[in-house]
């Protein structure tokens, strides 16, 4: 890899201090993405800045707030502990289970919830320096290897000419479904909140750019509000083994019921998009019916019905259907067997 | 030694286990080699073409840049020599993507890597023949005269006048050996020898290809590989980054050590061919088989052919009249295919035994049924007596052992809540060969402590060669197992058979019994005495007061042992579990019976037959190495896109062996089992797949897309 300046801080008024006006400098916790990303020569940074010493490690409940009665994950808790705490198991069981959906046990000791959220797409054309890629190699405007090349594992939703690629996260999906909110410092201003459902971006002209976060901010937390889906979620992750292989189709589903009735529904699709994607039209379409396959049938054809398959994805759009009632209907039976 | 006293047959935990749980087994690199410098290979970005022009200015400037090599300034070798796949940095020719075509040298691993992406190269690119879908219409007749088409009978014109018959085409894609531990080396010079330290299925193989490569004598290549992490097929033949380091170290006279990265893996070491295989089956109404012909079609590198024999199972399992066994081949900008896990028949298997089972469906008869009553009695290629063969007993002790009675012969028929379950058989078989190998016993007496080594240039893979070489040794010469040395891998010790083939413990074990005999012998002659009761080896050297002895043998395979038909042979059971949504198989259920001859200790035997079942299925479910046809790189170059099942794919796995006697095949009855394990197993699942679903898959991988 190239040569590159290691520097280490201890708290977070330093740590955002020593990335402010460095383009080219990044954060380093887990690195069970960036490292190998550097050791392939796809990232380049200049600086490391080591942040694995900062306190932000703790998942507690909050007492006031937005999202009173709800919880905060410190953005450098391991994705194992999350996965694991009785908090989460007990109030988003939604969101152990994408955790535990994702990587392998090894990866995930290592890798911390905001770094999770950071990752880069797994898409071939990315990680291979020798194919073109228009997220890897911005100014140039190489084009995109996937985009008439081998994309199987590609996006059928909100994808550009550019980029074809996908989000890898699965912990990114059942975040969106639980309309978590990531929290973000910087050296100048205060501190920011982005909804996880506006904090990935679609590709469309700057595939280079993964993210709203603007350069230099810090992920300190990430809060979820209380809801009542504890009852009535599943994560259904769709792929080509059985651990650590992404998602074909992954997908989120939550329930609030009042009898069979549903009062809310949240819906996320994994493997589809460049960003989590939510289902909103599926959504919508079950408000207030029935909880029946019927029912659940009818909003996953609606949500497909935009999918804009590539040449080698088009299996998606049926396994997208299939994959979002079999998720509502677990979530609502609690059977997955 | 009275049977029941014996450690050979005995389920012996390996002797280097705790060598290897504890880090103290050394692989090639592990080496303590001082001065060190690290080697890093740097690749061509185009399949076909030549470097116009090649910069390594910037790289040699590098901080810790001690070399850089090229075409342009690497010693001469003979590209001829041995080492397979060409990459020798001896022309600027490029011929597949990912080609070497140079290595940078530096003080350090990072270094090297890092200057390795600072040279510039510029290409002339001519057009690259890589999508081998187009080009497989354009496949012609193998060079290679094994490969020629074998005809018995009429098999064209029975399949015509058939009144049951199968004519399906399957595929099954490129894949990749990937071993944990990927290709390395330690060169190491002294003065004219180089000592490589490298992990080599073949130590005397590797030890041939290296000097001619590097047009120094035999005598002056040592290679060193007792452990290896794995190789199953890749570390047979040597490739360039074997001999390249052996030039690194010379250019900058200090040892060098190089590995390949998982990513370099894809186009360095081989690959096993994607096959496309034509069966045609023809039956009579109440299943005996009239015609059966098995047409593949593959691909080869552009100067270099190889081809796995994919009708090597067609030729011998079933008694036909009709026979049309044939092989097409179309060379391709990609790097040469290599032997991989049971070449030729693993992938042949899977056509051949999932064609079988195309037929018992339409027959509307149970397939083991179908298998027994074609049977044949003889060899049908050659009409050579089997040593011994037991398909049979394998497919009944596995129907019995299975449960194979409760399946349900029609599909989508054994629904449970959200998933299909569906059972699949399928046959399997591997050649059984002892090839001449040499070995050393040395005893040593302290009081009445007696010690054995036994020595021999034999390759350990991983499968416990070492310790059954002990459990031969320690009954041979009536020694305790803890009193036996195996010294492996290392070529100043006698020369051996590679661990190929499956003839590794065949060739090794008949080696090392008959060295122990000879010796045996040797102290009787010596001591002039006559024995009523044959003493044991540990006797003689108390009753005779001998200190030290030590003895040699070049063991062969029996002299007649080409007369019979000699192979292992196997049944394999698959249970599968369908999700009828999403599509997703799992194996929950899989059973292996195998008749292997002699096991020599059931508990690294059990492994290695569960190991390759455990490849099979990743062969029918999950493994696939995807070319992109426009430029001919693969895009699936990590354990992220390639997958290997991981533990949550595979579930209850339960080997049995059939008892044998087989002292034909060689003078101990060791059949070998490397290779059998992954035989008939793709085919077992995705058998159990269509009794499943009524789906019949017949391009692998089975993934989920292709269940909708």
């Amino acid at each position: 890899m190239r040569p590159f300046k290691f520097t280490t801080v201890s708290d977070i008024s330093s740590a955002t201090k020593s990335v402010a006006g460095k383009p080219n400098a990044r954060f380093l916790a887990g690195g069970t993405n960036l490292l190998d990303l550097m050791k392939e020569d796809v990232e380049r940074p200049e600086e490391l800045i080591d942040i694995t010493r900062l306190s932000l490690i703790q998942i507690k409940p909050l007492t006031e707030g937005a999202n009173k009665g709800g919880i905060s994950i410190g953005a450098l808790g391991k994705n194992t502990n999350a996965a694991n705490h009785p908090l989460i198991r007990q109030n988003y069981p939604l969101l152990a289970q994408a955790i535990l959906a994702g990587a392998s046990g090894q990866i995930r000791n290592m890798a911390t919830n905001g770094g999770n959220l950071l990752q880069r797409t797994r898409c071939p054309y990315f990680y291979d320096v020798a194919m073109p890629c228009n997220k890897r190699e911005p100014g140039e405007q190489p084009g995109c290897g996937a985009r008439e090349g081998i994309n199987r594992m590609h996006a059928i939703f909100g994808w550009s000419e550019k980029c074809v690629a996908v989000h890898p996260s699965d912990m990114a999906v059942a975040l969106a479904a639980l309309d978590a909110v990531v929290k973000v410092r910087s050296a100048s201003g205060p501190e920011r909140i982005i909804a996880l459902a506006d904090f990935h971006r679609l590709p469309e002209d700057r595939p280079e750019i993964d993210t709203n976060l603007r350069p230099g901010e810090l992920i300190t937390a990430i809060e979820l509000p209380k809801n009542r889906f504890a009852e009535k979620s599943y994560y259904l992750k769709v792929r080509d083994r059985s651990s650590y292989a992404f998602a074909l189709i992954s997908v989120a589903a939550a329930l609030e019921l009042d009898g069979n009735r549903i009062v809310q529904a949240r819906i996320a699709l994994g493997g589809v998009a460049h960003k989590p994607w939510r289902a909103l039209k599926a959504e919508q379409l079950l408000v207030g019916q029935e909880a029946t396959e019927v029912n659940f049938k009818r909003a996953a054809e609606a949500e497909m019905a935009d999918a804009k398959p590539l040449e080698h994805n088009a299996f998606k759009v049926e396994l997208g259907k299939r994959s979002i009632v079999r998720a509502l209907q677990v979530a609502f039976t609690g059977n997955r067997s | 030694m009275q049977e029941k006293n014996k450690v050979t047959g005995t389920p012996v935990s390996r002797i280097d286990g705790i060598l290897k749980v504890t880090g103290k087994a050394a692989y090639a690199t592990d080496y303590p080699v001082k001065n060190i410098a690290y080697a890093v290979l740097f690749k061509s970005t185009i399949a076909a073409g030549t470097i116009r022009s090649i910069d390594t200015g910037p790289a040699e400037k590098s901080p810790g840049v001690l070399a850089v090599i090229t075409h342009k300034n690497a010693p001469k070798l003979k590209t001829d020599g041995g080492i397979r796949g060409g990459a020798l940095l001896q022309s600027p020719k490029i011929e597949f993507h990912g080609q070497h075509i140079g290595l940078v040298v530096a003080e350090t691993y990072e270094q090297a890597r890092h200057a390795a992406r600072l040279v510039k190269v510029e290409y002339d690119k001519s057009e690259a023949k890589v999508d081998f879908e187009k080009l497989s219409k354009e496949a012609v007749l193998p060079e290679d005269k094994e490969k020629a088409d074998a005809k018995r009978g009429d098999a064209k014109a029975a399949l015509q006048n058939a009144e049951f018959k199968v004519e399906a085409v399957y595929g099954t894609p490129i894949e990749h050996h990937h071993p944990l531990e990927p290709h390395s080396t330690i060169a190491e010079w002294q003065g004219e020898k180089v000592i490589l330290y490298n992990s080599s299925q073949i130590v005397n193989g590797a030890q041939n290809a290296a000097a001619a490569t590097l047009n120094i004598k035999t005598e002056n290549v040592r290679i060193v590989s007792p452990y290896i992490g794995g190789g199953f097929g890749s570390k047979g033949g040597q490739w360039a980054n074997l001999v390249l380091t052996a030039v690194a170290a010379k250019v900058v006279n200090r040892p060098v050590k190089l590995a390949l990265t998982r990513q370099q893996m894809v186009n360095s070491v081989g690959l096993r061919q994607q096959n496309h295989q034509k069966v045609s089956l023809a039956a009579t109404k109440d299943g005996k088989l009239t015609a059966l012909a098995h047409e593949t079609t593959t691909h080869c590198a552009i100067e270099n052919e190889f081809v796995e024999p994919c009708g090597d199972c067609s030729k011998i399992m079933y008694e036909v009249p009709n026979s049309l066994i044939t092989y097409r081949v179309v060379p391709m900008n990609l790097i040469l295919p290599t032997y991989t896990r049971g070449p030729g028949k693993s992938t042949g298997s899977f056509a051949l035994e999932s064609a079988v089972d195309e037929l018992a469906y339409q027959l509307k008869m149970d397939p083991i049924e179908l298998r027994l009553k074609n049977e044949p009695t003889r060899d049908p290629s050659n009409g050579k007596p089997w040593s011994s063969r037991t398909t049979v007993q394998c497919l009944q002790e596995g129907a019995k052992a299975f449960g194979w009675e409760k399946r349900k012969a029609e599909p989508r028929q054994n629904q449970q809540g959200n998933f299909l379950m569906g059972h699949g058989v399928a046959c399997g078989t591997y050649p059984a060969h002892q090839r001449p190998s040499s070995a050393r016993v040395s005893l040593n007496r302290k009081g009445n402590a007696i010690t054995a080594r036994v020595e021999l240039a034999a390759a350990d893979l991983g499968t416990g060669t070492h310790t059954i070489l002990a459990q031969t040794a320690a009954d041979a010469l009536g020694l305790p197992l803890n009193q036996i040395t195996v010294k492996l891998g290392d070529s100043d010790l006698p020369p051996a058979a590679g661990s190929v083939g499956s003839v590794g413990a065949s060739s090794y074990a008949n080696a090392v019994h008959d060295v122990c005999v000879k010796l045996t012998d040797e102290l009787i002659a010596k001591s002039g005495k006559q024995f009523f009761v044959r003493p044991t080896a540990a006797q003689l050297m108390v009753s005779e007061n001998v200190a030290d002895y030590q003895t040699r043998v070049d063991a062969k395979p029996p002299a007649n042992a080409d007369q019979y038909s000699s192979h292992s042979f196997n049944a394999n059971f698959a249970e599968v579990r369908v999700d009828i949504a999403t599509g997703m198989v799992r194996v929950t259920r899989f059973l292996a019976v195998t008749g292997a001859g002699k096991i020599l200790n059931p508990k690294t035997a059990r492994s290695q037959i569960i190991g390759g079942n455990v490849w099979g299925i990743g062969m029918a479910l999950t493994e696939e190495s995807v070319v992109d046809p426009r430029w001919g790189n693969f895009v699936t170059r990590s354990f992220g896109d390639y997958h290997v099942p991981a533990n949550l794919d595979i579930g209850a796995m339960e080997a049995i062996f059939i008892r044998e006697d087989d002292r034909v095949s060689n003078a101990l009855g060791v059949k070998g089992i490397g290779e059998v394990g992954i035989v008939g197993v793709a085919a077992a699942v995705a058998n159990a797949v269509f009794n499943a679903t009524g789906k019949r898959i017949r391009e692998l991988p089975i993934t989920p897309d292709k269940l909708l």
